[in-house]
């Protein structure tokens, strides 16, 4: 006796429907799966046996073949469990065969038959093309997301069994759990002073260039990092949906309405391994941080700290937008379009308050420089000192603008950037940027001596001309760039103290 | 003696043997000096040195304390590998001009010092020290202030014929061998703490070599002398030895300028120093000697006088650049005399960031303003660049 039942399963980020294939004999009993199931999947046939037993159902002591098919494709994970249990139950007459060829069944079963969720069911469910799918009650909602489904959901696997007959109505979905409430996020208003900070993380987030902050501890760096995620307008839907696919192929948390709306921050620590910041593994591969963070922040603090091999690993994907994983058997690409935040202190020793103070030796401050390469260096737009704030500013001063009113001006910027090449400001070609962004004759003068000094590279200039039509956008100023728009560009790309020779004559 | 024809029949001098002993590990200048005046230098290096039996002698294992003999033993084991002849040869071959403890060809001034140097090598003139010499000394970590005071100083004092004497560290002491070099006056006197050949810091190479071509660079240390912190002490006494005054530009408060002020004390060298700003950790060392009783280096006419040269020094060229405009005037008082970052600027100044940028960027360009690494600080004269 034969049984198929449709399932899907995870490669990378994408899903790959997957065709269970149960066949049932006379010979000694066994249960054999076979079709490149990996450690996990293979595991299948134990829970799957003490699930269907738990539920009061009968296992057939026969010979029992399961195989996935394709059988090429490497199956990872435990998301086929109830697809497999089902066509066994199939195979042996326990279940009609009728109703399954129109739905796909994605899960993972419990021993005492209890149907969970599993990471990148929607991707899973968005590769499956049967009118209707079964999943666990935990991931109704985001395989509701895809919206070309209708989706049932279950909570055990006896459940689904009466269903399947008739004898009962599908089941209803359980309330969603109350706490759906998220924490406030930080809010701009609460940055006392710092006015060139300020302007720093609103030009990132209006141009979508990357940003350095260096400056000594207790600067506020990782105070702006955070504020600089609630200037990012909302993602769009397909964004939205990308984001939501690597958060949960990773298996991390979806918010409540379990789409990623809010542009996501992510802010490895600097012990991070290579595999996990930029994704990857051996036998089962995940997002990295840097593909959580897409169309949101990946926050570096202390980036100095961080190994130089996962440092210099970001640079094809930060030009790509996308990072291509290679192992011997399988390649994998996952999204990786992120707005990167690095912050560091100037010198090991932190230097507090500016030149003269600090006691690093040279040997130890070149040591530092060469910590971040000059090619990664180049892909910060912005790089700005950052000073702690005037003790009058943080006892007495007026609260700064607030999250949504900077934000507001934010997308008023994006909008015009879009309007105008359709896309931000850091990723403009030099090409397009000659002719969108053209220098007023006034900027002649001012950029001579930095080109004839060596103080400003020809790629320099591009990106503070990047930099310039964002600080116009957000004016609502209209190219040629003015030359104070180009000065203040050149104040918010900063050389760090560490690349220059320390006070060397 | 026959001239020698070839290196293997070449009978080098007695001083040879003392270039020998230079090399040794543990050998500062005390010990060397007590080695040296010993007696014939090939007699010490044989019956003492090869044999490990230094400690033997009286006048060493005083020098060497308690671990006396332990270092005889390593001067044993490193002589042993030691050929002085090919020493001298080596140096004789890098042009490197040599005198040991005695010999007239020392510099007096050092001869006769309170503890003068057992060998002294040098490269360019040693002739040159005669006139006038002031040492200009300081930190390594200066602010833009004592760069542009050092430079102007040595500028000025090679300019009315004073010779400047440093130790081409990064910071203070490069930046007054810069201003003498660039003033073409007086020949620079250098004086380094590790070999003529191993150039340190390596950013101060040319610096160095215009220093061997226009005047003179002395070291104690033989040639593949590294760097290491304890020459740079003894450096300084002969800093202290070679200046007729000594100038300390900026310094922190424990500062290694303090033990040059130390050893020009010890040789009744007047120790002038230029006041800094008093919330400045680069002036710290500095104004304490000030007020301890330090004489006052406000300019090199200050210096001169101290000197007991009567000449003043040529006029300051009038101000080359162009005024501020009300702008720029705006952002140089929010400035004032201290480093300040963009955005204390804009604060202070209470203006847009683009309009303090532009001004910035204004001042920069007519060298009223000096920026790097985000710190911005003021320029006093034109000119000073370096």
């Amino acid at each position: 006796m034969f049984a198929t039942v449709h399932s899907a399963t995870l490669l990378g980020v994408d899903g790959h429907a997957v065709t269970v294939e149960v066949h049932v004999s006379k010979g000694l009993p066994g249960f054999t799966v076979v079709g490149s199931p990996d450690t996990v999947c293979r595991e299948a046939r134990d829970r799957v046996r003490a699930a269907l037993l738990s539920s009061g159902l009968e296992w057939p002591l026969r010979r029992i073949t399961v195989n996935l098919a394709p059988s090429g494709l490497r199956k990872g994970g435990s998301g086929l469990d109830l697809a497999i249990a089902i066509a066994v139950l199939v195979a042996s007459e326990k279940v009609p065969g009728l109703p399954i060829n129109d739905l796909a069944f994605v899960g993972e079963l419990g021993l005492d038959g209890s149907v969970r969720a599993v990471p990148g069911t929607l991707s899973m469910i968005d590769a499956v093309t049967q009118p209707a799918v079964v999943v666990g009650h935990a991931a109704a909602k985001e395989a509701e997301l895809v919206g070309r489904h209708t989706v049932r959901s279950v909570a055990t696997l006896g459940e689904l069994v009466a269903a399947l007959w008739g004898d009962e109505p599908w089941p209803e979905r359980p309330p969603a759990d109350a706490a759906g409430e998220t924490a406030e996020p930080a809010d701009l208003a609460d940055v006392r002073g710092q006015p060139v900070a300020r302007q720093a993380i609103e030009v990132a987030a209006a141009g979508g260039h990357h940003l350095l902050l260096y400056g000594p501890p207790g600067g506020g760096k990782t105070m702006l990092a955070t504020r600089l995620v609630g200037l990012l307008p909302e993602l769009d839907r397909a964004e939205a949906l990308e984001a939501t696919r690597i958060h949960s192929a990773a298996g991390a948390p979806l918010p409540p309405g379990g789409l990623v709306r809010r542009p996501p921050l992510r802010a490895p620590h600097h012990g991070a391994s290579k595999v996990a910041v930029i994704g990857g593994g051996s036998s089962w591969m995940a997002p990295g941080e840097i593909s959580l963070a897409h169309g949101g922040v990946l926050f570096l603090d202390e980036m100095a700290e961080f190994p130089v091999d996962v440092l210099e690993a970001l640079r094809t994907p930060l030009e790509e937008g996308v990072v291509r994983v290679a192992r011997a058997n399988f390649r994998v690409s996952y999204p990786a379009r992120f707005l990167l935040v690095g912050a560091m202190n100037p010198c090991p020793c932190g230097a507090a308050r500016g030149p003269g103070h600090c006691r690093c030796t040279p040997t130890s401050l070149a040591r530092y420089g060469r910590r971040l390469s000059g090619p990664l260096l180049d892909r910060f737009d912005l790089r700005v000192n950052i000073s702690p704030p005037e003790p009058r500013d943080l006892l007495g001063g007026e609260p700064g603008e607030s999250t949504a009113a900077v934000r507001e001006r934010v997308e008023r910027a994006r909008h015009r950037a879009w309007q105008r090449q359709r896309c931000v400001n850091g990723q403009l070609t030099s090409r397009a940027l000659n002719q969108l962004a053209p220098l007023h004759a006034d900027c002649h003068e001012l950029l001579e001596g930095h080109l004839a000094s060596g103080r400003l590279s020809a790629r320099g200039l591009r990106r503070i001309r990047c930099v310039a039509l964002t600080i116009a956008d957000l004016l609502g100023v209209e190219p040629p760039l003015r030359p104070d728009l180009l000065a203040l560009a050149m104040q918010l790309r900063n050389e760090p103290a560490f690349l220059y020779e320390r006070m060397a004559v | 003696m026959a001239e020698p024809t070839t290196v293997t029949d070449s009978r080098p001098p007695p001083d040879a043997w003392v270039v020998a002993m230079a090399t040794l590990p543990h050998m500062g200048p005390g010990r060397l000096r007590a080695a040296v005046r010993l007696g014939e230098p090939e007699l010490t290096w044989t019956r003492d040195v090869v044999s490990g039996r230094a400690h033997r002698q009286p006048a060493l294992q005083k020098k060497l304390g308690k671990n006396a003999r332990a270092i005889a033993e390593q001067w044993a084991q490193v002589a042993a590998r030691v050929d002085p002849a090919t020493l001298w040869r080596a140096h004789a071959d890098a042009g490197i001009g040599i005198a040991t403890l005695g010999n007239p060809a020392m510099p007096a001034v050092l001869a006769g010092d309170l503890a003068p140097p057992g060998v002294l090598f040098w490269l360019g003139d040693p002739d040159v020290v005669v006139g006038p010499r002031v040492g200009i000394v300081g930190t390594r970590d200066c602010t833009r202030y004592g760069r542009d005071i050092a430079f102007e100083l040595g500028r000025d004092l090679a300019a009315v014929g004073v010779s400047v004497v440093s130790g081409l560290a990064l910071g203070i002491d490069g930046a007054a061998h810069a201003g003498a070099l660039a003033a073409e006056g007086a020949p620079p006197i250098g004086v380094v703490g590790t070999g003529l050949d191993t150039v340190y810091p390596r950013q101060h190479r040319r610096l160095w070599q215009q220093v061997v071509e226009r005047g003179v660079l002395f070291s104690e240390y033989p040639l593949r002398t590294g760097a290491e912190p304890w020459h740079f002490t003894s450096r300084n006494r002969l800093i202290a030895a070679l200046a007729d005054v000594l100038v300390v530009v900026e310094s922190h408060a424990a500062g290694g300028s303090m033990h040059t002020v130390d050893d020009a004390e010890r040789r009744q060298r007047p120790v002038m120093a230029v006041p800094g700003p008093v919330r400045s950790p680069a002036s710290a060392g500095t104004n304490k000697l000030l007020s301890e009783g330090a004489i006052v280096a406000r300019d090199v006419l200050d210096v001169l006088v101290e000197l007991g040269l009567k000449d003043r020094p040529p006029r300051a060229a009038a101000e080359a650049r162009p005024p501020p405009n009300a702008a720029g005037q705006h952002v140089l008082e929010a400035l004032g005399w201290q480093p300040a970052t963009f955005e204390q600027l804009v604060m202070r100044s209470g203006r847009s960031l683009a309009e303090v940028s532009a001004s910035l960027e204004q001042l920069q360009r007519d060298g009223w303003v000096d920026g790097r690494g985000g710190w911005y600080e003021r320029v006093a004269k034109a000119g000073a660049r370096s």
